[in-house]
């Protein structure tokens, strides 16, 4: 965005129609906006829709307005004309900016600059060269508010295929299209005394919710009253608009109404929700094929042939019953779940694979299990429960069959809890009704053998021999979770960097030491307590104190040196200019400047233009050398700025506490 | 003491500020064009139509270099209905005319409004909830507001949108005179924000 901002100020210089396609609107000299027309297909394919966009470009303050402008203002709009046959779909509005005017006056309205995406559909025969035009009007305001209007134009040739255009500049606004879906937490809309109140669980800590109401037609609008950190309050029994999720630079959108609410999943929904049931029902398979449930599937079947005598149909209740046994467990699993979803409203559930700390927890989970199924350790039932738990299941007649199909299935636990837990942790991301459409169809997929093979007793024979490979199955389901690891992380790496990847890895490592601690001498309860031990102190170490601290700058951040006043006399003595960043993790003021002011585009290609050493003293854990530079500008605390320029360490330029970029940028572009 | 007394009424009329059609008007005092204080009491048992305006703005230009604005002044005045005009910008905002230039500009624009009221500080905006210009207000004789919102259905700054728009205020004047319900007492106002002072 702020290297856009730099394009764009380039580009407003003089405003002259670089492009013969660009239109511009001048006040007093001034330009104000530059509209033009941009495609994302380098050439129109007979009968293949594609997308236009109407690209506004604002003057630094001045602002164009969103489909509802709000309580001033007036939306951008576009008339097309069109060639024949050709076909323009509706606006698609990114979602806006909400600005508050003195007066209480509310606005919604785009900065700097806006795309509006329309598809356009051509018939299905074309030739020569095709020129889109549009009519595009607008109110553009700052203090003042000036209509401007202009006619727009695109020519693209025709072809046999098209190749993508400007794909970077559709996907930065795509993104910010409210989307039809159901938002990925969940919404709740409740009415106190003729007002309403929409309360947001689900959001990670920094994602800050915004609200924009889009009334329907004979709908008042009420402007959404923000109660930090997750209400709205809303006057009025109605609502319909777009809410939007900031987080950090991103922004996405959704559609919300409080009519629809709770809304009932759309196709839209399909293939997540499907997805989910083929793999809980291929996963409720593979667990038929585990060691401690295969050799039970004939015993049980053979029970049930015993207790019915020679009655198909009895032997297939009885096959019935038991499916309503494992059923019933999965199930009852399922309700625990979206129970602790929806209490833990402290908890944040949504966008978990955002937060770096979720992502260790199920890293580890998948480790630790993987390694279960590897064989390096196995979970045993304590000896009692289990004799008590088959005894109980022991009784003849339907019910019977039902328990036992219930402690079959928790008996199966020291098997199963690999996938299970493995499929919990993912679960916990996803609605309630995927998770319980997820377990029953684990249930389903364990139960279909006794369905079919009390259905058809003499099928048996296709039924696998219990053998060593069961065993060598068990083990090699451990790859499929050891690549699961690998995918997290990824994810990780991308949040945390190499650093937060190494510091993980060095907590897996006392992990799976303690695994085998347990594994091996499980009956040694020293062992155990060393085992219990080493995980608990990697745990403290190397998550609590290396993983929080592993870089969070991303990859495209300044490379910091860290002060040291040897350092800087070193610089200084090769005759470079430093810029030093005094600053502390506690420190806010810091932060914000350093997100805001100093790690922007701008400021980075200054540093690395005019080949200037970027220092940061950190005061985050009092450092004496730091105290003393800090003491030599008569400063007891940060944020502190300060610039040596060519080497000279004698007269050095010091910046304003509340640092912004343009007093950084032009403190950098002084320096001869 | 009186001062902080005041400030914390008006910032809450200015959280509450809107003056729902039903309700009474509040009364008002604002220096006009000759510097006269002019108050909304001095017109009871009349019909009023208040009009926020600001000759700056694109929306209002749209009403007034059409003679639409105008127009309905004129047919306001001649059924003996009481047309007030109300600048609410800021000094040193857009829009702001002080009271020495207030006259100068009526005439240019060649307003046929019965009075053009100077609001500086916003007070008397705020009060009625006001927040675009035009922003339009009819109190009916017995004081009580009967219509609130935009002039006309067509949001636009294009004087081309006149013709064929469907005229709120004129209905409601219309019908409050012949003693009816306003049919549509409530809709959305469009135009430029008004440039309040900065609290």
């Amino acid at each position: 965005m702020k290297l856009f901002f730099q394009k764009l100020l380039v580009l407003f210089i003089g405003c002259l129609p670089i492009a013969q396609e660009v239109r511009c609107q001048e006040m007093d000299g001034t330009p104000l906006v530059k509209a033009s027309l941009v495609s994302n297909a380098s050439a129109v394919v007979a009968g293949q829709s594609f997308e236009v966009g109407v690209l506004l470009e604002m003057a630094p303050g001045w602002h164009t307005y969103w489909e509802y402008s709000g309580d001033a203002g007036l939306p951008i709009d576009i008339a097309w004309k069109l060639p024949a046959g050709f076909q323009a779909g509706s606006i698609q509005w990114p979602v806006p900016e909400a600005k508050l005017e003195p007066g209480n006056i509310q606005t919604y309205a785009y900065s700097n600059r806006v795309l509006l995406p329309v598809k356009i559909t051509p018939p299905k025969e074309v030739s020569g060269s095709i020129t889109l035009k549009a009519d595009v009007s607008w109110l553009v305001c700052k203090d003042t508010c000036v209509p401007g209007d202009a006619e727009v134009e695109i020519s693209l040739p025709v072809g046999d295929k098209a190749n993508p255009l400007d794909e970077p500049l559709f996907e930065e606004f795509r993104a910010m299209i409210p989307s039809k879906k159901t938002p990925p937490f969940s919404l709740d809309w409740t009415s106190k005394a003729g007002n309403m109140e929409l309360h947001i669980s689900g959001l990670a800590s920094g994602q800050l919710p915004e609200l924009f109401p889009l009334p329907r037609e004979g709908q008042t609008a009420a402007h959404p009253k923000f109660l930090p950190p997750d209400r709205f309050e809303i006057s009025g029994s109605e609502f319909h608009g777009v809410l939007a999720i900031r987080y950090g630079d991103e922004r996405r959108a959704w559609e919300v109404d409080s009519n629809v609410a709770p809304r009932v999943p759309t196709q839209s929904e399909g293939p997540g929700l499907w997805l989910a049931l083929f793999y809980g029902f291929l996963g409720g398979i593979i667990l038929n094929l585990m060691p401690c449930v295969l050799p039970v599937i004939s015993l049980k079947i053979f029970g049930f042939i015993h207790q019915a005598g020679n009655s198909r149909l009895q032997i297939l209740v009885h096959g019935f019953a038991f499916a309503a046994g494992i059923f019933t467990w999965f199930l009852g699993l399922a309700v625990v779940i979206v129970f602790l979803k929806s209490a833990g409203t402290q908890v944040t559930w949504a966008f978990q694979f955002q937060n770096p700390w979720f992502n260790v927890v199920i890293g580890t989970l998948v480790f630790v299990f993987a390694l279960n199924l590897a064989g390096v350790f196995e979970v045993i039932l304590p000896g009692r429960a289990a004799t008590t738990l088959e005894k109980t299941g022991d009784t003849a007649g339907l019910g019977g069959s039902f328990f036992q199909g219930v402690f079959a299935t928790l008996l199966a636990t020291p098997c199963t809890a690999p996938f299970l837990g493995s499929a919990l942790g993912f679960a916990f991301s996803q609605s309630s009704l995927v998770i319980f459409a997820m377990f029953a169809s684990i249930a389903f997929g364990m139960a279909l053998p006794y369905l079919l093979l009390t259905a058809q007793p003499g099928w048996m024979r296709f039924l696998p021999r219990p053998g060593a490979w069961m065993e060598r199955l068990k083990q090699f389901m451990a790859f499929p979770l050891f690549a699961t690891l690998v995918w997290i992380l990824l994810i990780l790496g991308g949040q945390r960097g190499v650093d937060g990847i190494i510091w993980f890895c060095a907590f897996l490592l006392c992990a799976a030491m303690a695994c085998w601690l347990y594994g091996a001498f499980h009956q040694n309860t020293l062992a155990t307590l060393l085992a219990v031990v080493i995980f608990c102190s990697g745990a403290g170490f190397f998550l609590g104190e290396k993983f929080a601290h592993s870089g969070q700058i991303n990859s495209e951040g300044i490379s910091w040196v860290p002060f040291s006043k040897d350092r800087l006399k070193t610089e200084l003595a090769a005759g470079k200019t430093v810029f030093v960043d005094f600053t502390a993790d506690w420190c806010i003021t810091c932060k914000f400047n350093e997100k805001t002011a100093i790690d922007t585009a701008a400021v980075r290609a200054l540093l690395s233009k005019k080949n200037i050493v970027p220092m940061k003293a950190d005061w985050t854990n009092a450092n004496p050398e730091i105290t003393e530079a800090l003491k030599k500008f008569g400063r007891v605390g940060v944020p502190f700025y300060v610039i040596y320029a060519n080497g000279d360490a004698s007269s050095p330029v010091v910046l304003p506490e509340l640092l912004t970029e343009a007093i950084l940028v032009d403190a950098l572009k002084k320096i001869p | 003491m009186k001062n902080v007394l005041f400030l914390l009424l008006a910032s809450v009329a200015f959280l509450h500020a809107q003056v729902d059609p039903g309700k009474a008007a509040p009364d008002f005092t604002l220096p006009n064009g000759n510097g006269k204080q002019t108050s909304l009491s001095e017109f009871k048992g009349k019909t009023v139509v208040l009009e926020w305006t600001n000759f700056g703005c694109p929306f209002v230009k749209k009403h007034y270099a059409s003679g639409n604005m105008q127009k309905l002044q004129a047919e306001a005045a001649e059924k003996g209905v009481v047309w007030i005009s109300i600048c609410s910008s800021a000094p040193g905002k857009q829009g702001y005319l002080p009271v020495a230039d207030v006259t100068k500009a009526f005439t240019e624009a060649g307003s046929k409004a019965a009075s053009y009221l100077v609001d500086e500080d916003g007070q008397v905006g705020r009060l009625y909830g006001a927040k675009t210009t035009p922003d339009m207000f009819v109190i009916n004789p017995a004081g009580i507001v009967v219509y609130h919102g935009a002039i006309d259905d067509k949001k636009s700054a294009n004087p081309a949108d006149i013709n064929g728009a469907k005229n709120y205020v004129s209905a409601a004047i219309a019908e409050t005179l012949s003693g009816q319900a306003v049919k549509e007492a409530l809709t959305q106002p469009y135009g430029c924000s008004i440039k309040y002072a900065n609290p």
